[in-house]
């Protein structure tokens, strides 16, 4: 699928910074990558890789204040979206591509009921009659598997639980039939009954809707059960890509193998599990070479003086490493 | 060797409402919760947000008094003790935070931080404290130049050193961990559950473990213990209970756990519907009735009561 151009999002070559008192944070340094329509892509990596910036980039949702596009090209359905003006962008987020967050309540507005802002969102994009989008906004709440919608279109977001609440977020978010959703640890505050319950949804509407997704997380349990393609990232870089089986199956870069050998796993017994030493560089400073290569068992002098080629290894299975052969 | 026994331990919160504020119910955080950690062992303590188990860990630190029910330390009744008489206990049994950060003051350097417990328990003074502070970073894997460092100053990981090399200055019996691994991202959580499991090899450290998630559990712990509201509902060693599984709510948590492998994906994960009833407000009988799959008209009225059904498997329910 990489590198088709039936893609609906194109990302190329991002990089996007923030200012610091330390000095520019490259926080995505050159990603890359496609969504298909439809598809469910995983962006997995350990805190500060830059998933999440990834994800508030496609959205331009930077805070211009601190940071920046530097370079580097978004395309949603052929259209640019890193020089779009901030009116059309305001009429793309929401509508055609959605998001939702790990906290639903620093999302949601507490004053308004959950049933007002669901509407809203109709209203603003659709622009609907007041009625018309309460019933739509009815509608979505009973797609989501809220009991009792009708009754609950009136309730606050303290009212609910934190399950219920995500399920308000992507009731919301999937109100305008987006194309594209980008849900950003959209389970990572739950607890694990009720992640099953939101995964299980998700994965539901997307064959109801044919709404492609952008999961980010951090949890490779997570990736491995609900996505079809994933997208390693390490200190503002993309690792490795691949089809979620062949990723599992054969993981070529060393961070990617590190992770999977690090996580206890609750269907096996390990002795000791694997441990990646150090920690991740500092983003303050250009890295020279492959940024994982102080901690990586197998690099060598080359990986700490070249930037490591991306090697195809067929199949769409890419991997940034000296090492890998093609 | 049992180092800590709990016996039908019991924290009750009091609401409080109405215009005088008086108390109109209570939170039934911890219900009769019985266990006991010997010497060199790991009992893990698993379950959702809200069903208690990080209230048992205070209570047994005695952070918070318990309503009823005892708590015995190395042979000792401590449930009633009053703070003073409490105080040599302390060294005996200490605490691992989830976010060692907030329990750290910003401005003492961390060797200083370290070192506290040790004279505050009159161990080690001066010369001889620094010595045995420098000893304990390098046990947990810190530089000892890093005693001058600031909280920080250090990452994640390593803030979680601090707070096991503070935990083991004074050589307790019984480390109380809860969720020490949560907040850490899996490279590092894996250097931290090692330490954990190295430490424990070499002191004979009794850990109660704290954790909502089972695959940390399976690796960390010898026996379970599965809390919903208040209450055990299953107590087994790991294999059992991952192997056979009796609890209808142990079985819920057991499939809806993500496993990374895509090969093992199943069409539905979620074998439980709704959301964990209020803990001001549990469901009669038992607990766990509103959500499970099997439950007939007795779950409703009868508490189940934890029954070993085979040697050193408990489980609280009426049906098996």
């Amino acid at each position: 699928m990489s590198g088709n151009s039936g893609g609906i999002l194109e990302v190329r070559d991002l990089h996007t910074q923030f200012n610091t008192l330390d000095g520019v944070v490259r926080a995505v340094d050159g990603v890359s990558f496609d969504l298909a329509r439809g598809e469910t892509l995983g962006i997995v990596g350990e805190s500060g890789c830059g998933k999440s910036v990834t994800a508030l980039s496609i959205l331009r949702l930077i805070p211009p204040e601190t940071g920046r596009i530097a370079s580097g090209s978004i395309k949603f359905e052929g259209e640019e979206l890193t020089t779009l003006g901030e009116e059309a962008m305001k009429r793309l987020r929401g509508h055609r591509i959605s998001m939702i967050f790990q906290e639903p309540m620093t999302s949601l507005n507490p004053v308004l009921t959950v049933g007002t802002q669901i509407a809203e969102n109709v209203t603003r994009h659709l622009g609907v009659s007041k009625k018309a989008a309460r019933e739509r906004a009815c509608e979505m709440l009973d797609l989501v598997r809220i009991a009792d919608a009708r009754r609950r279109l009136d309730e606050y977001p303290h009212q609910l639980s934190g399950g219920m609440r995500q399920r308000v977020m992507i009731a919301m978010a999937l109100s305008c039939d987006p194309q594209v959703l980008i849900a950003d640890e959209p389970t990572t505050a739950l607890d694990v009954t009720i992640q099953a319950q939101i995964l299980d949804l998700m994965l539901d509407l997307k064959e109801k809707t044919g709404t492609a997704i952008v999961l980010i997380t951090h949890d490779l349990g997570v990736v491995a059960e609900t996505t079809q393609r994933v997208v390693v990232m390490y200190a503002g870089r993309k690792v490795e890509e691949a089809p979620v089986e062949a990723l599992f199956d054969n993981p070529l870069h060393p961070y990617t193998r590190g992770l999977m050998a690090a996580i206890p796993r609750l269907d096996v017994d390990a002795p000791r599990l694997q441990e990646i030493p150090g920690m991740v560089p500092l983003l303050t400073r250009p890295i020279v070479g492959c940024a994982f290569a102080a901690r990586c068992p197998i690099a060598t002098e080359r990986c700490r003086t070249a930037a490591p080629p991306m090697v195809d290894v067929g199949g769409g299975h890419t991997a940034l490493c000296w090492e890998v052969t093609p | 060797m049992t180092v800590l026994a709990v016996d039908k331990l019991v924290k009750h919160f009091p609401i409080h409402g109405g215009l005088l504020q008086r108390q109109v119910g209570s939170v039934k955080a911890v219900d009769g919760v019985s266990f006991s950690i010997a010497k060199g062992e790991t009992l893990g303590l698993v379950g959702e947000s809200g069903c208690g188990k990080s209230t048992v860990g205070k209570t047994i630190l005695k952070l918070i008094e318990p309503t009823a029910g005892r708590i015995v330390l190395g042979g000792e009744d401590i449930t009633a003790l009053k703070p003073g008489a409490m105080w040599p206990h302390r060294r005996r049994i200490q605490t691992i935070f989830q976010d060692p950060y907030s329990s750290m003051n910003p401005r003492l350097p961390a060797g200083t931080i370290v070192g506290e417990p040790l004279e505050n328990f009159g161990i080690a003074q001066g010369r001889a404290r620094d010595e045995r502070v420098a000893a304990l970073f390098e046990r947990v894997g810190l530089r000892p130049e890093a005693m001058r460092k600031y909280a920080h100053e250090f990452s994640g990981g390593q803030r979680q050193r601090l707070g096991i090399a503070k935990a083991l200055a004074v050589s307790p019996e019984v480390i109380v961990a809860d969720e020490p691994v949560s907040a850490l991202d899996v490279s590092v959580q894996a250097q931290v559950l090692n330490l954990l499991i190295d430490l424990q090899a070499e002191y004979g450290l009794a850990y109660l473990f704290i954790s909502h998630d089972l695959a940390v559990m399976r690796h960390i712990s010898h026996r379970i213990a599965v809390m919903y509201l208040g209450r055990i509902v299953e107590l087994t060693d790991k294999r059992t209970l991952f192997a056979r599984p009796l609890h209808p709510y142990t079985e819920a948590l057991l499939s809806a756990a993500t496993v990374p492998d895509p090969r093992r994906r199943r069409a539905k994960k979620a074998i439980v519907q709704g959301d964990v009833p209020s803990p001001a407000k549990p469901p009669p009988g038992c607990h766990f009735h509103t959500r499970c799959p099997y439950a007939v008209a007795d779950c409703k009225v009868k508490d189940p009561p934890l029954r070993e059904v085979a040697p050193g498997h408990h489980v609280a329910c009426h049906l098996r």
